[in-house]
């Protein structure tokens, strides 16, 4: 009893020795701020412990730190009292705000102050123009998404449709979400997530602008351009499906995955990285099957759709050392195996085109086609110009709000153009007062 | 004057602790609130402007604000009102002589050891539009399908209900334990003077249930003012339309999600006067009225 007391002590004491001899081999850990959460974590997880397994001396640490709207607001506060981490993820609306902060080295500037030399070209064309300025690329390409529809093939079927055409106008989804209606199959025919993002996208598909200046990305937007006549003619479409109860508002995010998966709804406008964990849920139980994006008439010019997800910025305060190893972990996400097990596990696009090759090349769209369409939609769009190329607005976060807003009221039946126009107004004042005390 | 004699030191040393913790946490940052209620912030944090009066006079001005003010206090007084009622009832139910009030009385007791997030995420679920078994059966029933995500009314029902509903086991943990307290001999004469039993409850009762109910009433308001926000985190988030978006949630909506931390500051400053006055009249009126003399 008292000997094994005694060779416990002696065994704490051993391996409170070593501790400090493993701090001795001089590792540079640089911390990685991330809002990957549910199966997302894990895959991100794998990725960093292979990374890590490389070069005991160039450690990242991940830290999961909430939301993307936390972890905006966390790296803000934990800058001016040098607690920032080397590298935070941040969502595509922070953009406008990140650039504006102050506090980041732009992602170009990263091999150059590394005296090393580094092809941005080899970045899929949409992703580096969303997160370009001035030409160059100020955060490193990381988890992008689009929308995509989600659509329910035994519904279609058990509705006398065919699955094979599903809906490409507002139109045709008005009359489907009738017919599926009218035939007992739902009570409901669509939902989306992320409504507001949802209405950015329709704006830049059909090439209209979301603000002025360009949308944002020639100087500072003083005021949105909408509502105007594209604007009035959606929401009158959008009116319409929720007065017949062909949609139904599904709430902010991914609050209407739920009435998908569960067979609720048959069509589903989401973001593709939402489709591993569809696949998943839904299993065996219908036909899940993927299609761009629903447009209005042929009147309106063609965009594209909106880049969503994340990118990673970096600290203007990170060390050359931590740099090093900052810039050795961004070329380990660039690396094409590395994108596509990130792409196969969580759904969002591979950043580099030899990842897309790679992918195409092991015949991976032919044996899972739900994961081609996104590529294919945002590669058929427009691939120039200020309205398809995404918005930049400061206030962007509390914007989508407002236009949440609209939406909600819309969907409720209220008068669409002052909907639209009181969230205008709303947004229109943001601008001015992030204008105002821009430093 | 000495009321502590031989001991002119320690008394001080022994509140330093508390004292400290205090000024810490509390009147530090309540002083750093109202200083910065006065200023705007750079949209990244870099640089403080000082506006005045404005982020006040903005306040309230909008119209936004004014509304969350006004289903603020509406949520209070049906949380207070209609919780503590109900709470009464059933305390008074499982109080009378049945058989298994015991069982009844934990039973009840039980949904308090609820953390506020699971209770938000399970009654959002009983409601959810698409997949929700109550939205199913009213439909059925009515032929009405409610939607929270964009029916505002349907929304503050659902919020207000789940927080009722959250606060029901410790208000009737209180009353149980005050009519626990409520002297037999009292009630035995009134019945010997021929009282009913809705007089001797609204008569001998009710009033010697005052110091409890006085403090439920406190404990209610600061849960319908500040605890509430866990709640509406996980049920609404504010929506619709912010109809839900109650005075302590769009504070950290404003300060931490809107990045407009001059604003926020001057709401929590507003809301500190209001729960301070609010407070300050419940307890002074319930001291005075509460029969704490047996």
């Amino acid at each position: 009893m008292f000997r094994a007391k005694r060779s416990f002590i002696i065994t704490i004491v051993l391996v409170a020795l070593c501790v400090p001899s493993l701090a001795l081999a001089q590792a540079t850990t640089v911390e990685f701020w991330h809002s990957m959460t549910g199966s997302r974590l894990t895959v991100l997880n794998s990725v960093v412990e292979q990374f890590n397994a490389i070069n005991p001396n160039q450690q990242i640490s991940p830290v999961l730190i909430g939301t993307y709207e936390e972890g905006l607001t966390r790296f803000m506060a934990a800058y001016p009292v040098n607690q920032e981490p080397g590298i935070v993820q941040v969502y595509e609306v922070g953009t406008q705000a990140m650039h504006d902060s102050g506090m980041i080295i732009p992602a170009y500037q990263i091999p150059e102050r590394l005296g090393e030399e580094w092809d941005f070209g080899q970045y899929v064309a949409p992703i580096v123009r969303y997160y370009s300025k001035d030409g160059n690329l100020w955060s490193w390409p990381f988890a992008s998404s689009s929308a995509m529809l989600y659509y329910n093939a035994d519904h279609m079927r058990q509705a006398g449709l065919d699955p094979d055409k599903p809906p490409t106008t507002w139109e045709e989804m008005y009359d489907m979400g009738v017919q599926l209606i009218e035939a007992g199959v739902v009570t409901h025919a669509m939902s989306t997530g992320w409504p507001d993002w949802m209405f950015e996208t329709q704006l830049a598909m059909h090439d209209q602008e979301f603000a002025n200046m360009g949308n944002g990305r020639d100087g500072y937007p003083t005021e949105v351009s909408w509502p105007n006549e594209f604007t009035d003619e959606l929401m009158a479409i959008w009116g319409k499906m929720a007065a017949d109860n062909v949609w139904i508002y599904g709430g902010a995010e991914y609050n209407a995955n739920g009435a998908f998966n569960s067979g609720e709804i048959t069509f589903l406008m989401q973001s593709t990285s939402s489709l591993d964990g569809v696949i998943n849920t839904v299993g065996d139980n219908f036909e899940v099957r993927t299609t761009f994006l629903p447009r209005l008439s042929d009147e309106y010019p063609r965009g594209n759709v909106l880049i969503g997800g994340n990118s990673l910025y970096v600290s203007n305060r990170a060390s050359d050392q931590e740099l090093a190893v900052i810039f050795e972990f961004f070329k380990f996400l660039s690396d094409p195996e590395v994108g596509t097990y990130w792409h196969k596990n969580t759904g969002y696009f591979p950043a580099t085109n030899a990842g897309m090759q790679a992918l195409m090349n092991e015949g991976w769209f032919t044996q899972s086609p739900n994961h081609l369409t996104a590529f294919l939609q945002i590669l058929s769009g427009k691939t120039a110009g200020n309205a398809a190329s995404g918005m930049r607005l400061g206030p962007f976060a509390q914007a989508r709000e407002w236009v949440r807003d609209a939406l909600e009221k819309v969907a409720r039946g209220d008068d669409q153009r002052a909907a639209l126009e009181y969230s205008a107004k709303q947004i229109n004042q943001l601008l001015t007062d992030y204008n105002e005390f821009l430093d | 004057m000495n009321r502590f004699p031989n001991h002119r030191i320690l008394p001080y040393g022994l509140i330093l602790p508390s004292l400290t913790v205090i000024i810490a946490f509390l009147i530090i940052p309540f002083g750093q609130a109202v200083y910065q209620s006065f200023f705007r912030v750079s949209p990244f944090g870099r640089q403080l402007r000082y506006v005045g009066w404005r982020n006040y006079l903005e306040m309230f001005q909008s119209p936004e604000y004014l509304s969350t003010f006004q289903n603020t206090l509406i949520f209070a007084v049906l949380v207070i009102g209609v919780g503590l009622t109900i709470s009464l009832v059933i305390a008074l139910l499982t109080t009378q002589k049945i058989r298994g009030a015991a069982f009844y009385q934990i039973a009840f007791i039980w949904t308090y050891a609820m953390s506020p997030i699971i209770a938000g995420v399970m009654w959002s679920l009983i409601f959810d539009p698409s997949i929700g078994i109550l939205t199913h059966a009213i439909a059925d029933l009515t032929g009405y399908r409610i939607n929270y995500f964009t029916d505002t009314v349907a929304a503050f029902i659902l919020v207000t209900v789940a927080s009722v509903w959250v606060m029901l086991g410790y208000n009737i943990c209180f009353f149980v334990a005050g009519l626990q307290n409520v002297p037999h001999e009292l009630k035995e004469a009134a019945a010997i003077d021929g009282a009913t039993g809705w007089q001797t409850f609204w008569v001998v009762t009710f009033p010697m249930l005052s110091p409890t109910t006085a403090f439920l009433i406190f404990v209610n308001t600061v849960y319908a003012f500040f605890q509430s926000f866990g709640l509406i985190d996980v049920v609404t988030q504010g929506g619709p339309n912010r109809t839900t978006e109650f005075l302590i949630y769009k504070i950290y909506r404003d300060g931490f999600g809107r990045m407009q931390e001059g604003q926020a500051a001057a709401q929590s400053v507003v809301l500190f006067v209001l729960v301070a006055i609010v407070g300050a009249f419940q307890i002074y009126t319930s001291t005075r009225k509460s029969v704490y003399n047996r």
